[in-house]
């Protein structure tokens, strides 16, 4: 951002007044459809980072909530009493503030420096890791605390009697909750994690508030540039957002089929 | 390990009941509360291998309960149950479970598991049987519980009869000493407990050793080898079915027995 970038935005900005907004961007590239146009690949740049970021807060979000939710309904002592205070303070802090707190005030020292994250067709983006790490924090645990209640409620949905039957035939409690209840209970949670997958997805967006180089940053580097293109921007970054959610949904929709059980409700 | 249906000259040589001076199982002086409602009040019964004990009794009798103290699904905090020798308390529960099968009145199928899945489970993940060997297997118990053809299917897609019997092999294919049965019939549609009944029978008659809670006065009368009342958390008469039907000693006995009677009747119409 950059002369560069102040160059061009100085050069389209003048025509775009000109034009109309739908028909610019077929008829003279240098309005402010044209301008996305141009600066797609920055921005889907940056929806890569957006995907990584989901993904590795969903991930983190599961390694930990998965247990904390077993640990939930079939834990005791201590140790559930520390995952339920957990969850309540996480799921009773905003985002924005967990993001901040782990970003300015983490009690752990976050790694320095950044990686270039390539994708094919698209240009390199760097990544600061201190940013990226604690976003993946953030959003990682708060998810964990939303996940972990999405288990819970499967496992006790499971029908008692099902447990029972588990441990008449002599299985050990573990292995009635690893072979009886949590096949059935994973099932049933697809349709609660659809709903975090996509909460996760919109929510990257509040590492921005970090300077992280994800899409909405990335937006707004140009619209900063290009003042007049924002809606434009925010429109195209809409999108990207939108047919990622619906990817992820129509994706989570197959496995909800592919592993029903014939004759059943789920 | 081997099946017992082969066993209907054993089962004419059946002894009389309590006559075995080592029974197979033993309950002694069974206590068991609830907060402040004690529903077992100190209960004595013995069963020989091969006896067929069916208990009856009011709702809230305790029956369940008992049952449940044998397999330590519930844990008791007076008496004794010992099998074959041994108390249930100092064993393993999981051990003990291995050896006494239960039959559930919800029927409890794993629900995400096919007819099949259902019997190997347990043969698999607690016997420690290698794949091929647990569905052969499974599938010898599903054919005796005249199943063979429903294996691949899934409990939500058989009927109420179906699903029993497969609960029926899946605790039969675990080669149990004992089996108990939680009142496995009735949360069946009537017109479907017979073919439930007919496979009690069939296993009975092949000298499989069972505890059964019922209300199949039917059952009781051909199958059992002794009939338990049980009221109020204790054994109100125990004896022979023939004369706890003819010419029962306590009053009691014989207006419960009255009024199951004429239910059945009422049912076969």
């Amino acid at each position: 951002m950059t002369a560069l970038g102040a160059a061009l935005g100085a050069a389209l900005g003048g025509i775009e007044t000109a034009v109309g907004v739908g028909a610019g961007a077929i008829q003279a590239p240098p309005t402010d459809w044209g301008f996305i146009v141009e600066n797609a690949d920055y921005l889907l740049a940056g929806a890569v980072v957006t995907v990584l970021l989901t993904a590795t807060s969903l991930l983190l979000g599961f390694l930990a909530g998965f247990p904390a939710g077993t640990v939930e309904v079939y834990g005791g002592g201590w140790l559930r009493r520390v995952v339920r205070t957990a969850g309540v303070l996480l799921r009773g802090t905003p985002i924005l503030v967990i993001l901040v707190f782990a970003f300015f005030a983490a009690p752990v020292p976050l790694p320095s420096g950044s990686v270039t994250v390539p994708f094919p067709g698209l240009p390199p983006v760097d990544v600061g890791l201190s940013a990226f790490t604690a976003a993946a924090l953030g959003l990682g645990l708060r998810s964990a605390a939303y996940q972990s209640q999405i288990f819970r409620g499967a496992l006790q949905s499971v029908d008692a009697g099902q447990m029972e039957a588990a441990r008449a035939v002599g299985l050990s409690k573990l292995g009635a909750i690893r072979h009886v209840v949590l096949p059935q209970a994973l099932r049933r949670s697809i349709p609660g994690f659809q709903n975090e997958f996509t909460i996760v997805l919109k929510d990257t967006s509040i590492a921005f508030a970090i300077g992280l180089a994800e899409i909405l940053t990335r937006s707004y580097d140009l619209f900063v540039q290009q003042t007049t293109a924002t809606l434009e921007v925010v429109l195209f970054i809409s999108l990207v957002y939108f047919l990622l959610t619906v990817f992820t949904n129509r994706t989570l929709d197959y496995l909800d089929r592919r592993y029903a059980i014939p004759g059943g409700k789920g | 390990m081997t099946d017992r249906d082969a066993g209907t000259a054993e089962a004419s040589a059946r002894p009389g009941p309590g006559t075995d001076p080592d029974p197979l199982l033993r309950i002694e002086g069974l206590r068991k509360s609830y907060g402040d409602e004690e529903v077992l009040r100190g209960v004595d019964m013995a069963l020989d291998r091969q006896d067929v004990e069916v208990i009856i009794g009011p709702s809230g009798s305790g029956k369940s309960t008992l049952l449940r103290c044998v397999n330590r699904l519930t844990e008791f905090r007076g008496g004794d149950v010992f099998l074959d020798g041994e108390s249930v308390l100092a064993m393993d529960e999981n051990d003990l479970r291995r050896r006494v099968g239960m039959v559930f009145q919800d029927i409890n199928l794993f629900a995400h598991l096919t007819a099949r899945e259902n019997v190997t489970l347990g043969l698999r993940r607690v016997l420690g049987m290698d794949r091929e060997a647990a569905d052969d297997r499974a599938m010898a118990h599903l054919k005796r519980v005249g199943l063979a053809p429903q294996s691949e299917s899934y409990p939500a897609e058989l009927s109420g009869g179906q699903k029993q019997r497969v609960g029926i092999a899946r605790a039969l294919a675990m080669d149990p000493d004992l089996l108990l049965f939680d009142e496995p019939t009735s949360a069946l549609d009537p017109e479907l407990v017979g073919e439930v009944l007919g496979v009690m029978s069939d296993l009975a008659d092949g000298g499989m050793t069972m505890l059964v809670v019922t209300h199949e006065m039917g059952f009781a009368r051909r199958a059992a080898t002794t009939l338990t009342f049980l009221d109020e958390g204790r054994i109100v008469e125990r004896g022979p079915p023939d004369r706890l039907f003819e010419a029962p000693e306590r009053d009691r006995t014989a207006e419960f027995l009255r009024r199951l009677t004429d239910l059945s009747e009422d049912r076969d119409r």
